[in-house]
């Protein structure tokens, strides 16, 4: 028997089920929250941080992530204040100041309302997601990727650096990342970054209507929960 | 000292017959001489002095009356190896092994004070006799670190002769755990490790949790660069430690516990191992501890040199042999914690002053200390300040009296600039703030932290910016990587801070430097991520000048930055003895013998060789 | 403490995953390192998949993945020691010996390694070499002690203290 609690997400009563996070509740109801470490069937581990939203506990707002909080009864969030679209902003500007060669994380900057870039670009090839070492782990139980090593270090690798036999190459990993599919204008070569933006349309679609779901072409490439 | 009772006790009668019969048994002893064994005095060479005195004093057949009694650490480490005869309360410092025989023939059989091993004080010039008169020490309260001297810390004998386990059976023989967990929250205890949470609310929480197994954790990672006051009491009172844990547990209801104790201390670890397996020999842990239906065991869990690992959750995690990275906390670890079961994990200090919570009441904890922190807290002063060591004052104790009046005020006869609390979470904070308090509320409202009690003083010679720069590095190189403000957003940070202190910075740099700071705070997943800004905004807060001056003139005030700086040799100073000349290897200075020799900056690498072999302090830095 | 086989480690901790820490630091202890054999021998041993032993050893700043030199140099970069110049120590070493932090020189005698903090504040700078702490440490005194190191036969690490000492 599934129990359901009511909560408040940016004034609209939801009922959800208990147990499930703000963010699929979100999601499902057709509140738009970005997110890019969430894979529906993934677990969440509330890394890359652009899903938080408000907690208003005892007049007190907590920032946190959508993702890691379940719902509860008579919960009140806010997902679109101004507070929460400058550090979601700041955020995907970090994201995409780190890996520009993306037409994923592109389109996340353009939906998280990054106008400038104020950081020197570099072109990283991975933005430490683990969706990768997610699915290898959670769904095919074979371990043959993993974060190794800690801090600025840290990124994704088979033990010893070399594939295992276990490693049956399904492809799980390749087929989630976030990184596979370049910019629309072509790859980024090094020293030539910039922020692309172009989408306007979907930019003014989402603007319009800032927290619902409007079935936009960004969230096809980097997979958004509405998509599956 | 014969251990006279090797088989557990099975009851708290049996405890207290013990402890008469060791106490009775150290009647005879006339004199007790108490050495430092702790890290600090261990790197200065007491171990020798240590087999000198033991090896003096079985050759004068003084063993039985005269008690040598290896303790742990006195806090006053920079004067080490240190010592205390008692009766007489005589302090001796900088002792070494040669001494030992006039320290046994002269103070010990003859009462005679040696004059050359007092302890000048640098400020006022004076010689003390007495620990108790040193300024260092008078204007301390040292409740617990006064603890360390009366004990060996790898003797239980000696911790039960002082009164040891006592509160322990007072909890045991009628303290019911509401009654206890009551205690903890009247008496206003505040977690010491730098979270500054209401211990007994914390306990509280745990009791209440749905669950039979529970745990007790006692955090001793103190990654705290500069801070070493969790080292001092579990390397030289580790049944003080063990004793506050097993109150907690009978608090909670957990039946196990564990110490936490980071890999780069290995006497903590020794100590503590050696402190758990006497206790279990003793039966005070383990089933139906002293004959009651309580049973609660330790085990010794060590660090793999990790900051991150301080944090709660990572420190859990660790504990279960998975990485140190931190878990989102939006349920407490007091009801969601070890292997997802409640856990109380408490700092090695909060621990430490439960004991003496349950036997002399909440009202007396209460009693010193300040409005909203109690108790005392111990602080680690270091820096560039006369007196370095650990200092135990009263919460609510000024800031200027612990640097100036205990500190002896910045060495050289420089001006103190800034001081540094609470670690690399904490904040800089300049000269005209230390009449602030060290008081838990006091200090975060004006963006530094308690902490864990570390103070690191300042004077002109450090540059803020670059002390920024120190945190942050640290901060990037201890960060788990897992979430992206704190990844990405440190490294931007130092990105910026690195610019600034080359030369490369921009005026528009402080603003997004201040802003990124805010995101970071706000959005990282973990404490380590949430204040790593504090650092950066601190400095920038009160120091903003010297931000300035990097980055308008191209100028590092205090002349730190290697970029910003040049190396020069004073020539009114310089006698020519050609030394540096000498020293330098890329051939930088050149000069004749007895003129002012000259460094030639195209060549200079500024690595610092001729200033610190230099006798006359001709190098100047600018 | 003497030397522990692999299997003497193991011992009393089989399946048990959460002991991987505890065998990876008396490994780091006995060994020095942690090699590829040993890890999946553990792998085995307690239960855990390769990976996440590779993970873990990859993590901590304790365990080294590979051998270290004969005189393990280890400075303290505390903030005690810090601004008292350790900052300088560092770079020190890593020039005068030509290799990173971290690293090991080609002929195996030096490796160059940093600690966050060794809990002897009030002896700063401090450097320790296999052990043995060096306290009050300028630029001149750790190239002295780096070059007397350089010529020592012996394997006495306790005579090369001394050494350095009556070179003061």
């Amino acid at each position: 028997m599934l129990q359901y609690v009511n909560v408040s997400i940016d004034g609209a009563i939801i009922h959800a089920v208990k147990g499930k996070s703000v963010l699929d509740a979100a999601i499902e109801y057709g509140i738009c929250i970005p997110h890019l470490c969430h894979v529906p069937y993934l677990s969440d581990i509330g890394a890359c941080r652009l899903c938080i939203v408000e907690h208003v506990v005892n007049g007190y707002s907590q920032v946190t992530t959508s993702c890691t909080l379940n719902v509860e009864e008579g919960m009140v969030i806010l997902t679109n204040t101004d507070r929460i679209r400058k550090l979601r902003r700041n955020i995907a500007e970090l994201l995409v100041a780190q890996a520009p060669n993306s037409r994923a994380i592109q389109d996340i900057a353009l939906r998280c309302g990054v106008k400038e870039v104020r950081y020197p670009f570099r072109n990283e090839d991975c933005v430490l997601c683990g969706r990768c070492v997610r699915v290898c782990t959670e769904v095919w139980k074979a371990r043959a990727i993993g974060f190794v090593g800690r801090g600025k270090d840290r990124h994704v690798d088979h033990p010893f650096g070399i594939r295992p036999d276990f490693c049956k190459q399904c492809g799980s990993c390749i087929q989630l990342c976030p990184m596979t599919v370049p910019p629309c204008d072509g790859p980024i070569e090094p020293g030539e970054e910039y922020l692309c933006g172009k989408c306007d349309s979907q930019l003014i679609i989402t603007d319009q209507t800032p927290d619902h779901c409007v079935w936009c072409k960004l969230g096809e490439s980097f997979g958004c929960g509405r998509y599956v | 000292m014969s251990i006279l009772n090797m088989s557990k006790l099975n009851s708290s009668r049996e405890l207290e017959h013990l402890r008469e019969q060791l106490r009775r048994q150290r009647q005879n002893i006339t004199t007790t001489v108490m050495v430092c064994g702790g890290t600090g005095c261990q790197a200065s060479g007491s171990s020798a002095i240590i087999d000198a005195v033991r090896e003096e004093l079985s050759s004068q057949a003084l063993d039985l009356s005269v008690r040598l009694c290896v303790t742990g650490c006195h806090g006053f480490c920079e004067q080490g190896p240190v010592m205390i005869i008692e009766p007489g309360n005589v302090f001796y410092c900088h002792i070494s092994p040669e001494d030992a025989f006039e320290i046994v023939s002269q103070t010990i059989i003859k009462g005679k004070i040696i004059e050359r091993l007092l302890y000048t004080d640098p400020v006022s010039g004076k010689r003390f006799q007495t620990q108790f008169e040193i300024p260092f020490y008078r204007a301390q309260n040292r409740h617990l670190l006064s603890q360390n001297l009366m004990v060996d810390p790898c003797s239980i004998e000696d911790y039960i002769a002082v009164g040891g386990y006592s509160a322990f059976t007072k909890v045991l023989n009628g303290l019911a755990p509401d009654r206890i967990i009551n205690e903890i929250k009247s008496s206003g205890l505040r977690g010491r490790g730098g979270g500054g949470f209401p211990t007994g609310r914390k306990w509280s929480e745990c009791k209440e949790a749905p669950g039979d197994e529970k745990y007790v954790i006692c955090n001793a990672d103190e990654g705290d660069p500069g801070a070493y006051m969790d080292r001092c009491v579990l390397e030289g009172n580790p049944h003080l430690v063990l004793e506050g844990m097993m109150i907690g547990a009978r608090a909670v209801s957990a039946q196990k516990g564990y110490i936490y104790v980071r890999n780069e201390y290995p006497l903590a670890v020794k100590h503590s191992r050696i402190a758990v397996e006497q206790a279990r020999e003793f039966g005070l842990l383990g089933d139906n501890i002293l004959g009651s239906s309580f049973s609660f065991d330790v085990d010794i869990a060590r660090g793999g040199g990790a900051f991150v690992c301080g944090e709660s959750t990572a420190l859990m995690a660790s504990i279960e042999g998975k990485v140190g990275e931190p878990r989102p906390k939006d349920v407490h670890t007091a009801v969601d914690g070890l292997y997802h079961k409640p856990t109380t994990l408490n700092n090695v200090e909060t621990w430490a002053n439960v004991p003496s919570i349950i036997l002399n009441g909440s009202s007396w904890f209460a009693s010193t200390g300040s409005h909203g922190s109690k108790g005392t807290k111990i602080l680690a002063l270091t820096g560039r300040i006369k007196n370095t060591g650990l200092v135990e004052v009263a919460m609510g104790t000024p800031i200027s009296t612990v640097v100036f009046d205990i500190g002896g005020g910045a060495l050289n006869g420089k001006a103190v600039k800034a001081v540094q609390i609470g670690g690399p979470s904490g904040g800089c904070l300049s000269v005209d703030k230390l009449d602030l308090t060290i008081d838990f509320d006091v200090l975060s409202e004006v963006g530094s932290m308690v902490g864990s009690g570390g103070i690191v003083v300042m004077d002109e010679e450090s540059c803020m910016v670059d002390v920024a720069k120190y945190f942050l590095t640290f901060l990037q190189d201890e960060s788990c990587g897992k979430c992206v403000p704190c990844r990405l957003g440190i490294d931007r940070m130092l990105e910026i801070i690195t610019d600034i202190t080359e030369g490369r910075g921009k005026p528009e740099q402080l603003a997004l430097l201040e802003e990124l700071a805010d995101t970071v705070s706000q959005t990282a997943l973990c404490g380590l991520g949430k204040t790593a800004p504090n650092p950066a905004i601190t400095t920038l807060r009160y120091f903003r000048s010297e931000y300035e001056a990097h980055i308008n003139e191209k100028k590092c005030p205090a002349g730190v930055c290697k970029a910003l700086i040049k190396y020069s040799i004073d020539p009114e100073k310089c006698t020519g003895c050609g030394v540096c000349l000498h020293a330098c290897v890329y051939g930088a200075i050149t000069g004749s013998k007895k003129l002012a020799h000259v460094i030639d900056a195209r060549l200079c690498q500024k690595c610092g060789i001729c200033r610190s072999e230099c006798k006359f302090d001709a190098i100047r830095v600018a | 403490m003497p030397s522990q086989t692999l299997i003497q480690i193991l011992k009393g901790r089989r399946s048990q995953p959460n002991q991987l820490i505890e065998v990876l630091q008396d490994i780091q202890e006995n060994k020095g390192y942690i090699s590829e054999g040993a890890m999946q021998t553990v792998s085995r041993g307690l239960g855990v998949p390769i990976m996440e032993v590779y993970r873990v050893a990859s993590f901590y700043k304790a365990f080294r993945l590979f051998p270290s030199g004969k005189y393990v140099l280890t400075m303290c970069m505390g903030t005690a020691c810090h601004v008292r110049g350790a900052r300088l120590l560092l770079d020190q070493a890593a020039s005068q010996l030509g290799i990173k932090p971290g690293g090991v020189t080609p002929d195996g005698l030096f490796s160059v390694e940093y600690v966050n903090c060794l809990g002897a504040c009030a002896l700063g700078p401090v450097v320790t070499v296999n052990g043995t702490y060096y306290h009050h440490m300028t630029p001149g005194k750790l190239r002295k002690l780096i070059e007397t190191l350089s010529c020592e036969k012996t394997e006495d690490s306790q005579n090369v203290h001394t050494q350095y000492v009556e070179a003061q």
